[in-house]
């Protein structure tokens, strides 16, 4: 029973052979077109010279050093205000906890054109600040930096509050009694066991941050985009296809190093944690209470802020004045963009809890197919859409090619969480049931599956939050007549005239509606389905 | 008549050591006969109970059932019930359908396996739980479900890996004392692991000692 059965085997195919199709066939023909010379001619040494043709022209190597600045300083500023928040949490018990804790979830199905508007609509030309008398950010880097951290302050706050309910309180309490004041308990007891949970997560920020295509596409401008904007600038307004290459060669190279850090920092994670946790107190003293509030203020300046003013801007704009609504909801443009973003999310989201499923039964006990999981996360959706360009470029137009790449960026969170799942539930059950006169399958049936019901629809929920949000991929592969969600928000948000703006707004509205049902989902499962 | 004949299994850590579980080991159970196995913990006596529930394959040797090689029979196929420690109650699962899922197995409809469900429920004074989620039981009648659950498709041999570990002592005894009555009834081949030897001779039958992979008679 224990033995690896030919069934997981033939389970793998299906995920395996995806993965090389969408994902490793295209990144080595990216790989292979950066590598090879201008005009596909080898002429000997120095043959390879146009590789670094990157770091020799100037405009290319301060779109590469950006893209690695805003990256390192987001996740310098992530871990400067996500660690106290973090500790807060951890530590202090205050009404509202466990609200605040479920909200940390909700900037993860945020689809990033959603992201972008509220970032526009809190420091843009006509937002909140400007009319609150302070200036205008569009133009400067901040509106960038703001943006990502509004995605991954809530990642790390998460990873932290995690990583300090690893911290043993008898350690914590030995070192008190030995002389140790609060701060250098937590320099030498503390930090030391949570560094390497924020090491893991400021790699998945560095990532994030780094091979970032959305918010650097609307609010880098044109001064602070990132080398992912400029591969489809490249691409798609300069058809300058080898420079494009070249350019995602050094962003695979980059991200590769640091997923491999991460993964090699993951892989001590694994160790089972602590039972003795610190037991949570309310705070006591005016300085607790300072920290607390200071913390929640942080989130909602980082974490709500965006979101509450695309609401406030779409409020106060002619956005839903029912004249407006109607026109826009019933424009030709809108019931196309609805349908297709409505049947690429189904069909790749079918797609995806198929491949994801067999995924994790076939990555049980297998860590080399676990780690395959987390390769469409190395490889950015701007790659993957570039690659398969580059591969299949009489396919470039095909509607189960862009379903495709939907399903390949929504199917590890599928995957991850299965996997999980089937970690924590115990063998006996299995075993119970099979003795009980359950044949594999019908265990799997009836068992298993139901077992793995409220992880599978959790992972569902992320992915089709995926599915909804896509941008780059859509922007990349898709027709005119395939106009998504997203892209007639970027579309709109092209055109001059505050009806566009407000007709952005309003769809940006739709998107977060979306977002608030799965984040329900996500967030509020039955009791049956905790206890289960 | 269940019989195991020269069993040898070796456990491997994940970290490429070997260490010797079952080395030629060989015992028979006969039906309406309760044995226990002693044995501290890691000493095999649940890869022992796998290994005849089908649940874990042997380096060498046999198991056999009334003369019949069963070793490579899977579980579903065996009709042997296996009671674990934690008692693995279905946790999406009411307190009878988990009594009724080996019924339905059987082919048995859902409604008639129900009904018998709740029959043994009733033979255990449990009956006014069958509509309970099992995580709100107490764990005594977790452990009362478990044992309603393995008997009701009265099986040919009954496994039990440690069952009276996860009680309190006063419960522990108030249900050796239910099992044995359950088992004088049931007339099958107990096989029951234990690391308690004042607890496996409260039970009665026999006693069997595994050390280093052997088995040594106690009583």
């Amino acid at each position: 029973m224990r033995s690896r059965s030919p069934a997981l085997y033939l389970l793998a195919l299906f995920p395996l052979a995806f993965l090389l199709v969408v994902m490793v066939a295209p990144a080595a023909r990216l790989v292979a077109e950066g590598w090879t010379p201008a005009g596909g001619v080898d002429t000997g040494a120095g043959a390879h010279a146009g590789l670094f043709t990157v770091w020799q022209d100037p405009y290319l190597r301060w779109r590469m050093a950006w893209s690695f600045l805003q990256a390192a300083a987001t996740c310098v500023a992530a871990l400067a205000i996500g660690l106290p928040v973090a500790w807060v949490l951890a530590r202090f018990e205050f009404a509202g906890r466990a609200w605040v804790l479920r909200f940390l979830m909700l900037p993860f199905v945020v689809p990033t054109l959603v992201a972008a508007l509220g970032v526009l609509a809190l420091l843009g030309p006509h937002g909140l600040l400007v009319q609150s008398g302070g200036a205008d950010l569009q133009g400067t880097p901040w509106l960038l930096l703001y943006g990502n951290l509004f995605f991954n302050l809530c990642l790390v706050v998460r990873a932290g509050t995690d990583a300090l309910g690893q911290v043993s309180a008898s350690r914590l309490a030995a070192a008190r009694t030995l002389g140790a004041t609060p701060w250098r308990a937590f320099w030498r007891i503390e930090w030391p066991t949570v560094a390497p949970w924020m090491m893991s997560a400021l790699c998945l920020v560095f990532l994030y941050c780094f091979a970032g295509f959305g918010l650097a596409m609307v609010l880098g401008g044109a001064g602070y985009a990132t080398a992912e904007v400029e591969i489809y600038t490249l691409v798609a307004h300069e058809l300058q296809l080898r420079q494009a290459a070249v350019l995602s060669l050094w962003m695979l190279l980059l991200t590769s190093l640091v997923a491999l850090a991460y993964a090699a920092i993951e892989r001590r994670l694994a160790a089972p944690g602590r039972s003795d946790g610190v037991a949570r107190h309310r705070p006591g003293t005016v300085g607790q209470w300072a920290a607390v509030v200071g913390a929640l203020l942080a989130l909602v300046c980082f974490c709500a802020a965006p979101l509450m003013a695309i609401a406030w801007r779409a409020m106060f704009s002619g956005a839903f004045g029912w004249a407006f609504m109607a026109g826009v909801m019933t424009d030709e443009d809108t019931l196309l963009a609805l349908w297709n973003t409505a049947r690429f999310t189904a069909l790749s989201l079918v797609l995806a809890t198929a491949l994801g499923l067999a995924h994790a039964l076939a990555a049980q006990r297998s860590l080399a197919l676990r780690a395959l999981v987390f390769l469409p996360f190395v490889v950015s959706p701007v790659m993957v859409a570039f690659g398969l360009l580059l591969l299949y470029p009489r396919w470039s137009g095909s509607f189960w090619l862009l379903v495709c790449a939907y399903a390949l960026l929504a199917y590890p969170f599928v995957a991850k969480a299965v996997a999980s799942s089937l970690d924590s539930m115990p063998q006996n059950y299995l075993f119970a049931a099979r003795t009980l006169g359950a044949s594999p399958w019908r265990a799997f049936r009836r068992v298993t599956l139901p077992l793995l019901m409220p992880s599978l629809r959790r992972g569902m929920a992320f992915a089709a939050a995926t599915a909804v949000g896509e941008f780059a991929v859509s922007l990349f592969l898709s027709r005119p007549e395939w106009v998504t969600v997203t892209t007639l928000i970027y579309r709109y948000l092209g055109r001059p005239g505050a009806a566009n703006l407000d007709a952005a707004l309003l769809l940006a509205c739709v998107l977060l509606v979306f977002t608030m049902l799965v984040f329900a989902v996500i967030e509020w499962p039955g009791q049956k389905e905790r206890h289960a | 008549m269940l019989e195991v004949q020269h069993v040898c299994k070796t456990w491997v850590s994940p970290q490429g050591e070997a260490r010797a579980l079952l080395v030629d080991a060989s015992l028979r159970v006969a039906a309406g006969q309760t044995v226990a196995i002693l044995g501290p913990s890691g000493s095999g006596k649940s890869t022992l109970l796998k290994i005849i529930a089908g649940l874990e394959a042997v380096d060498s040797g046999a198991v056999l059932f009334d003369g019949q090689p069963i070793t490579h029979v899977p579980p579903e196929q065996r009709h042997f019930a296996l009671m674990f420690q934690d008692f693995a109650l279905f946790p999406h699962l009411n307190v009878q359908d988990n009594v009724a899922f080996g019924l339905v197995e059987q082919g048995v409809r859902k409604s008639a396996a129900r009904e018998q469900a709740h029959a043994m429920l009733q033979r255990f004074g449990m009956q006014a739980f069958g509509t309970s989620r099992v995580w709100l039981l107490s764990g005594g009648e977790q452990q009362r479900v478990a044992l309603a659950r393995a008997l009701i498709t009265r099986p040919r041999v009954l496994l039990l890996d440690e069952p009276f570990s996860a009680l309190d002592a006063d419960l522990r005894v108030q249900l050796r004392e239910e099992f044995k009555t359950h088992m004088a009834t049931a007339a099958m081949a107990v096989l029951w692991v234990t690391h308690d030897e004042t607890e496996a001779r409260a039970v009665g039958g026999s006693g069997l000692r595994l050390f280093q992979g052997r088995f040594e008679r106690v009583w």
